[in-house]
C-alpha cells in the first residue's frame, strides 16, 4: 500500500484517525502503549513511513511528547498521544508547548470520560489551554483529526482530541480524503537547522527573551499576548450541536460517546411523546457555553450525564445556573478490565437516569 | 437499514473472524458497514461477540446496540446479551450441533447444524462461515462470493491454506438455507 487512500475502506477509530492525520499532512509521531491508545501507534508505525514520515515507539509518554515536540519546532505537522493517565505524564509539555507557541496535536485515546478536567483546565503551569474537541463516533473523529491539525498551525497551540476505547476500535466504513480548511500562514518561525554564532538562528524559548543580537518580547509581554490568544480563541472556537432542541422541556447535556447515546435515547423518548432533546459540547475547551445558554433559553430542566463523578457539571452550571434544575445523571462505570466503559454506556440505563430525573 | 445483527459465541469459534468477514464484505460491495467487538481475554472458551450494522447509507449507530434485528449463536454460552436484546420476531440463526434452539423466547429461530455441516463439506474448523453463509442467505445482505472474497482479504499469510475449506463452508451454509 502506497500513501493514496482508497475511497472507502473499513477501518477502525485508531486506523481512520491515523489516515485522516496523514491526508492532513501529518508526517510523525510518538508514543508509548497503553491500551486503547495503542492502536493508534501501532497504525502510525505501520502507515508513516510508507508516506515518507517517521514514527517513533517512545521509552515513555514523556518523551514521546517532547520527541514531537522537536518535530513540530521544525515546522513539520506532528502528534502524539496516549490514555489520560499517559496524558497526565505530558502535562509539563504540553504547558511548554502552549507557552512557546509550538503546534501540536494529542490524542487522548481515553479509556472513559474522566480525563474531562485534565482536557480543560489542563496541569501545566502558566496561563494557557488547550483547544479540545471530543468525537461522538468514528466518521466525527476523521473530521476532527484534520480540523485539529488546522487549528494548531493557526493557533500555533497544542490542541486535544478526546477519544474513548469505542472510538478507537469500533469499525466502521468511512471516506477519507484531505479537508481544506483554508490558507494558514507560512511557518517562518520553524527553526531551520541555522545553529548558534552564525547570526541566523531560530529560537523558540517559553520565556521568548531572544538573543543579545535580537532581544524578545520577553515573559511579561510574551505570556500576556499568549493568554489573550487563549482569550480570542475562547471567543471565536466554540462549536456544539443540538439535537431535538425545539420545545424541550429537558435539555440533557453529554459528550463523545455519550453524546451519540443520549441522541440515541432522545428519539426513542421523543417518540413516546416526551419533550426531550440533546446539547452537545463538540469542543470541551472552548465550552460552548453561550450555545448552552441559547439551546436551554426555553428548558425548565437541564440533566448532565457524563461518565465521571460530574466533571462537565461546572461548566455546565457556570452558563445554565439560572435553569429550573440542573442534575447530573452521569456517574463513573468502568469495566471490570479498568480498560474501557461499564454498563452505564448503554441505551437503556440512560434512558431510565433520564426519566427518573424528569418524572 | 440493512441489518442489525449480534454474532455470540465463546473464543475460539471464529466469532470476529465471521463479524470482520461481513462488514468488509459490506464495505467493499458499496454499502455501510459498522463493527463492535466485545471479547474476553482467554485464548479460548472466553465471551466472544460482535455487532454488525449494516446500512446503504452512512451509519450513526451505536457501538453498543441497543436492539437488534438479528443474532447469529454459535454456541449458547454467553448469548444473554445478544438474545435479550434481539427485537421480537426477529431472526435468530442457530448453531444447532452445540447450543439448543428450542431455548430462543420470541424469535423466527433457524437451525443450521453447523458443526455437522462443516465437517460433511471437508471445512471442520468452518462451521462460523457456514453459520455467516448460511445468515446472510437469509437476510440477503451481500452475496456469498463477495464474503469470500472478504474473507480471502482478512485470512493472514500463515492461514492461507484455510481459505480453500472457509468457502466450501459458506457455500454449504447458504446451500443449507437454499435446501428447505
Amino acid at each position: 500500500m502506497n500513501g493514496t487512500v482508497p475511497a472507502r475502506q473499513l477501518l477502525d477509530g485508531c486506523a481512520a484517525i491515523t489516515e485522516s492525520a496523514i491526508a492532513a499532512g501529518c508526517r510523525f509521531f510518538a508514543g508509548y502503549p497503553m491500551s486503547p491508545f495503542t492502536g493508534l501507534l501501532e497504525n502510525m508505525s505501520r502507515r508513516l513511513p510508507q508516506v515518507g514520515g517517521h514514527c517513533l515507539n517512545a521509552e515513555s509518554e514523556i518523551e514521546a511528547v517532547n520527541m514531537a515536540l522537536g518535530a513540530a519546532a521544525a515546522g513539520v505537522r506532528a502528534a502524539t498521544g496516549s490514555c489520560g493517565q499517559g496524558l497526565a505524564l505530558m502535562q509539563e509539555t504540553i504547558a511548554e508547548l502552549a507557552l512557546n507557541e509550538l503546534p501540536l496535536v494529542i490524542v487522548n485515546m481515553a479509556r472513559n470520560q474522566q480525563d474531562y478536567f485534565q482536557a480543560t483546565r489542563g496541569g501545566g503551569w502558566g496561563d494557557y489551554r488547550t483547544i479540545t474537541l471530543a468525537p461522538k463516533d468514528v466518521p466525527e473523529a476523521v473530521e476532527h483529526a484534520q480540523l485539529l491539525f488546522h487549528l494548531a498551525d493557526r493557533y500555533r497551540a497544542p490542541v486535544l482530541l478526546y477519544g474513548d476505547p469505542l472510538i478507537a476500535q469500533t469499525h466502521v466504513s468511512v471516506d477519507v480524503a484531505a479537508r481544506d480548511f483554508g490558507q494558514l500562514p507560512a511557518k517562518d518561525w520553524a527553526l531551520d537547522g541555522t545553529s548558534g554564532g552564525t547570526g541566523h538562528s531560530r529560537q523558540i524559548w517559553t520565556w521568548a527573551m531572544g538573543k543579545v543580537s535580537a532581544p524578545g518580547p520577553g515573559p511579561d509581554r510574551h505570556w500576556r499576548a499568549v493568554a489573550a490568544k487563549f482569550e480570542q480563541i475562547a471567543r471565536d472556537e466554540a462549536r456544539s450541536e443540538t439535537h431535538q432542541i425545539d420545545g424541550a422541556e429537558t435539555v440533557v447535556v453529554a459528550f463523545g460517546s455519550a453524546g451519540l447515546f443520549v441522541e440515541h435515547v432522545v428519539d426513542e423518548l421523543r417518540a413516546d411523546g416526551h419533550r426531550v432533546g440533546l446539547f452537545r459540547p463538540v469542543t470541551l475547551w472552548p465550552f460552548p457555553g453561550a450555545d448552552l445558554a441559547v439551546a436551554t433559553r426555553n428548558a425548565s430542566r437541564v440533566l448532565v450525564f457524563e461518565l465521571n463523578a460530574g466533571q462537565m457539571l461546572d461548566d455546565v452550571r457556570q452558563f445554565a445556573h439560572d435553569r429550573g434544575v440542573v442534575r447530573f445523571i452521569g456517574g463513573v462505570s468502568i469495566h471490570a478490565s479498568g480498560l474501557s466503559f461499564g454498563p452505564l454506556l448503554d441505551a437503556a440505563p440512560i434512558r431510565s437516569r433520564i426519566l427518573e430525573a424528569t418524572a | 437499514m440493512r441489518d442489525e445483527v449480534i454474532i455470540t459465541g465463546i473464543g475460539g469459534q471464529g466469532i470476529q473472524l465471521m463479524a470482520k468477514t461481513l462488514a468488509l464484505a459490506a464495505t467493499r460491495t458499496g454499502l455501510h458497514a459498522m463493527l463492535a467487538s466485545d471479547f474476553g481475554g482467554e485464548m479460548r472458551g472466553g465471551p466472544s461477540q460482535a455487532s454488525v450494522v449494516v446500512d446503504d447509507e452512512q451509519l450513526r449507530s451505536l457501538p453498543i446496540l441497543p436492539a437488534a434485528r438479528s443474532a447469529v449463536v454459535m454456541h449458547h454460552k454467553h448469548s444473554a446479551f445478544a438474545l435479550d436484546r434481539l427485537v421480537p420476531g426477529g431472526l435468530a440463526v442457530v448453531n444447532s450441533s452445540v447450543a439448543d434452539p428450542a431455548a430462543i423466547g420470541d424469535a423466527e429461530v433457524v437451525a443450521i447444524p453447523a458443526v455437522d455441516i462443516a465437517r460433511a463439506a471437508d471445512a471442520p474448523n468452518a462451521a462460523g462461515f457456514v453459520m455467516l453463509g448460511a445468515y446472510v442467505t437469509l437476510r440477503q445482505l451481500v452475496g456469498v462470493a463477495a464474503l469470500g472474497d472478504a474473507m480471502r482479504e482478512l485470512v493472514p499469510p500463515y492461514r492461507a491454506q484455510h481459505v480453500a475449506a472457509n468457502l466450501r463452508a459458506l457455500d454449504a451454509g447458504a446451500g443449507a438455507v437454499l435446501a428447505e
